[in-house]
């Protein structure tokens, strides 16, 4: 049971944490963020949802889903996700490692290019945001899997 | 302009001093206690000044970098505070779904 202010207080506060999230993440190439504290920010956006209504409630009030009660926090659909998550960012690191290797660069060696988008004029694409992106799905996957299972004890 | 620039970096300084010896007077409240939600305020105020001495910062040198520093406290700080304040009144922090 939790108030309605704390509840007002998340609707509104997620959305600014996720947008936080997002741009430093993309900006953490060249500038301080990357893919760990941008999944650190995504992490505690979701722990604000667990903490203001509970568990079930990314699944059954926002995806409209329906969930088991009786299987255990560790097979919950959720969680299955994150664990997902978390292999599939291993993966990614380590794929994002290796494939450097291919034209005969260094492991991990990175890269980067100048792309023209509409609106947004010149941009920066650095390889370095696929290891970003595997860093990001560690983090998330590793840490959710923790707070969902560990809080639910 | 000199002056007021002189103004600016003047405050600044002042302000900084002022917010870390409120830092000191909440590290007081946080260890005197006496009940755990005065330690808690306590500590959120803590949180809440080491932002504002982040943006001071900001503004003293120049860096930008220093802000993005502000928004993750200041978030993080307000997710901890929530979390103790749900801990203190229910004991329990993430819940299951309630049973239909």
């Amino acid at each position: 049971m939790t108030t309605t202010i704390m509840r007002t207080t998340a609707r509104v506060v997620v959305p600014i944490v996720l947008v936080l999230a997002i741009s430093l993440f993309v900006q953490g190439h060249n500038l301080p963020g990357g893919g760990f504290i941008g999944g650190v920010l995504t992490v505690t956006a979701f722990t604000l949802v667990y903490v203001a209504y509970d568990l079930d409630y990314v699944e059954v009030g926002v995806l409209g889903r329906d969930v088991d009660d009786d299987v255990g926090m560790l097979d919950h659909r959720t969680v299955t996700t994150y664990r997902r998550m978390f292999t599939f960012g291993l993966l990614v690191v380590v794929a994002s490692g290796l494939a450097a290797i291919v034209p005969g660069a260094q492991f991990l060696a990175q890269t980067y290019t100048y792309v023209h988008l509409p609106l947004f004029g010149e941009v920066e694409l650095a390889s370095a945001i696929i290891f970003d992106l595997g860093v990001y799905c560690v983090v998330v996957g590793g840490l959710l899997t923790i707070f969902s299972v560990v809080g639910n004890e | 302009m000199a002056t007021e620039a002189a103004f600016v970096t003047l405050a600044i300084d002042v302000a900084l001093i002022v917010v870390a010896g409120l830092c000191l007077l909440c590290g007081y409240r946080v260890v005197v206690g006496p009940t755990v939600p005065d330690r808690v305020v306590a500590l959120d105020a803590i949180a809440t000044n080491v932002v504002a001495i982040a943006v001071l910062f900001a503004l003293k040198t120049g860096r930008g970098l220093f802000v993005t520093v502000s928004l993750v406290l200041a978030i993080i700080a307000f997710l901890s505070t929530v979390t103790v304040a749900k801990y203190v009144t229910e004991g329990d922090i993430i819940t299951r779904r309630d049973e239909p």
